[in-house]
């Protein structure tokens, strides 16, 4: 028997889902292996500043950080796809009492 | 910096003027709220937030972000910048990876909060109770340790009181000025949130968020200036502590050996971060709410720019504050923040007003996560318990009266117990927050993205997840084995291999749901492919009635469906 075709919003989330799971699994690979290599047992000697910052905290937080500001305004305003979410199928609870009316105001 | 903190007059001022803002806003929103019907319009908000409500009210800022964190940047030093790291990719992994299809789900099924979700989904009662058994366990932890801390900031602010105290082990001295804050900070966040329900919540939360962001810039700004720069305040701190203040694994105080962040943990809390979020039952709720996909995608950005404009910030301010003030023993360290806010406004003109605005971030964070936790619960007994097991037929009128009864019941308990106050806030924040996300976040992936997930799966699936947060927990918490890293803190885990329990729920979690479902019998293939497949158009109204009267037995009589209602 022949499947039926996937709901749309579906197949595009899932799409969208994957990308953000390798997008996050790619920031913490690379933050915890450079700050690993470069911010673990060195000297104040060694320490240099890049732009106030200790190196291995700019180049190993601050700047994937940026990064990451970028793809996520990149993959909201351009990958991300506008669907049709729909709508509610029906009220969540019966009318007020009769005996009550009056005393909600959105009932 | 001053040796004596006075805390004028203006600080109160400025906090009573945030707490009135806070009951406008929600008195606005009650007049927003009664536009639809009650149930959806107090718990879910009639679906109707737009990007900036959604991204700055996704409470990820919460009494521990001004209070805990600032005090362990303090305390080991930059490495704690690895150890919030996990936040650059929080809201893209938030909002990307369940956001839309939640948001599709809950419309299709007519959820309004998650176990609604579940039950509707799988068409099992069962499911939602124990789900919601689940949400209003973690959710009370979360909430009363918030009043401690909301209470602490509101007695900083009364003049007089030499009330520099917002460390745990000094708040646990009850006084009254204590007792004040915890009574003005219970009566302000119960009353907007009974008054505007969800909507208050977020909306409040809007504005908070708004005043924690021009705190921490005003903050930033000050301290920067009174240390001579990011690199003098590193190398003034530096000199105050060791080497360890600027690299890894983090500086000791105590010199124990403790390692703060191993590289197994900074690992870690990257899981403990994103999955925080996205397991999180008052973030999925508001993605419930949310009003389009268009709100999703612009609350990715908006709130990627927001967390990049507090957590680092916040770092540097208090990288500036251990090289401004050196010497705060142990016990105090939780204090920087409103040191540093009534030291560097001393002198200037409305100082004492100025430290009160700074002082209002960390309030507004707390009433912010109250307020949501406040609703989470109340739609959790009220909506998932009362009216799915006990009074299916309930009337608006009655489900308004037990959702106030509610929140005025948990405020008095959160009270009760916040006058002998909880050690461990910050612990046991994160205990809730994990132990949630080990809890429901496999379950919502199941939920949202796999056909072939059972009911025993899911259950199992969330058992799994928390019993081992409960195991490794309860084994740290009984003094079993301690691999010396972390916080220094009683209530700790037992990091299994060095890794954060979370790490290892989510993994059982996700091998228990997946084993089951397979060794279960399929799911109704009709119920699936209402929700997974698409709709013919003229059947698609019909497939939601169908959805919802699959499970209709406990939820009483199915309403006809409006045609104003009706699926485009």
């Amino acid at each position: 028997m022949q499947r039926a075709k996937e709901d749309p919003v579906l197949v595009s989330a899932r799409r969208e889902a994957i990308l953000v799971v390798v997008a996050f699994l790619a920031a913490m690979t690379y933050t915890v292996v450079y700050c690993a290599q470069r911010g673990y047992q060195r000297s104040l000697d060694e320490l240099k500043f890049v732009f106030g910052f200790p190196d291995w905290i700019f180049w190993g937080v601050v700047l994937p950080w940026s990064v990451c500001i970028a793809f996520s305004f990149l993959f909201g305003s351009v990958i991300m796809r506008d669907e049709d979410l729909g709508s509610d199928p029906e009220s969540e609870a019966p009318p007020a009492d009769a005996s009550h009316e009056g005393e909600v105001p959105n009932a | 910096m001053p040796e004596q903190l006075d805390v004028g007059f203006g600080a109160l001022a400025a906090l009573i003027l945030f707490i009135l803002a806070s009951m406008w806003i929600g008195t606005i929103a009650n007049r927003a709220m009664q536009k639809g019907s009650f149930l959806k319009g107090f718990f879910l908000g009639n679906r109707g937030l737009g990007a900036w409500a959604l991204a700055l009210t996704a409470t990820v800022q919460s009494g521990g972000t001004f209070m805990g964190f600032p005090s362990l940047v303090y305390t080991h030093g930059w490495s704690v910048a690895l150890w919030i790291a996990g936040y650059m990719v929080v809201p893209i992994t938030g909002f990307g990876i369940l956001g839309k299809r939640l948001a599709s789900l809950s419309r299709r099924t007519g959820a309004i909060t998650v176990p609604d979700l579940l039950r509707e989904r799988f068409g099992s009662p069962q499911l939602g109770l124990v789900a919601s058994l689940f949400i209003l366990f973690y959710m009370s932890f979360m909430t009363v340790a918030q009043f401690k801390a909301g209470a602490i900031v509101m007695k900083i602010a009364f003049p007089g009181t030499g009330a520099l105290a917002i460390s745990e082990e000094a708040a646990t001295g009850v006084d009254t000025a204590y007792l004040v804050g915890l009574t003005v900070f219970t009566l302000t966040v119960v009353g907007y949130t009974l008054l505007g329900g969800f909507l208050a919540a977020v909306w409040t939360d809007l504005f908070q968020s708004v005043m924690m962001l021009i705190g921490v810039v005003l903050l930033l700004c000050l301290t920067l200036t009174a240390a001579g720069g990011i690199e003098q305040a590193t190398l003034a701190a530096a000199s105050h502590t060791g080497p360890n203040f600027v690299f890894g694994p983090g500086y000791d105080p105590q010199e124990s050996g403790r390692q703060f962040v191993p590289i197994s943990l900074a690992f870690s809390f990257f899981f403990v971060w994103v999955f925080s979020g996205l397991g999180s039952p008052a973030g999925m709720v508001r993605i419930m709410a949310s009003d389009s996909t268009t709100t999703i995608r612009r609350s990715i950005y908006l709130l990627s720019a927001y967390n990049a404009l507090i957590y680092i910030p916040l770092v540097i301010i208090c990288i500036c504050g251990r090289a401004l003030i050196p010497d705060l023993p142990p016990g105090k360290t939780d204090e920087i923040i409103p040191r540093l806010a009534l030291g560097m406004t001393a002198h200037l003109p409305l100082g004492s007003f100025v430290a009160g605005l700074i002082l209002a971030a960390p309030f507004g964070a707390v009433m912010a996560t109250v307020s949501s936790y406040l609703v989470v619960i109340a739609s959790g007994l009220v909506r998932d318990v009362y009216q799915r097991f006990l009074n299916p037929n309930a009337n608006e009128y009655q489900l308004r009266r037990l959702s106030s009864i509610v929140m005025i019941a948990v405020g008095a308990v959160a009270v009760a117990a916040s006058i002998r106050p909880v050690d461990y806030l910050q612990a046991i924040v994160v205990f809730s927050g994990t132990g949630a996300a080990a809890t429901f976040c496999v379950p919502a992936l199941m939920t949202a993205f796999w056909r072939r997930a059972t009911v025993p799966g899911i259950l199992t699936s969330m058992l799994v997840g928390a019993g081992t947060m409960l195991c490794l927990y309860g084994a740290g918490f009984l003094g079993y084995g301690d691999p010396l890293v972390g916080q220094v803190t009683r209530f700790r885990p037992y990091f299994l291999l060095g890794l954060d329990p979370i790490v290892w729920g989510l993994a059982n979690s996700l091998l228990a749901g997946v084993i089951v479902s397979l060794f279960t019998s399929p799911p109704d293939a009709a119920l699936v492919s209402r929700l997974f497949d698409a709709q013919p158009a003229a059947t698609k109204d019909a497939a939601s009635s169908s959805t919802t009267d699959a499970t209709s037995s406990a939820r009483g009589p199915a309403c006809p469906v409006p045609d104003e209602m009706a699926r485009p």
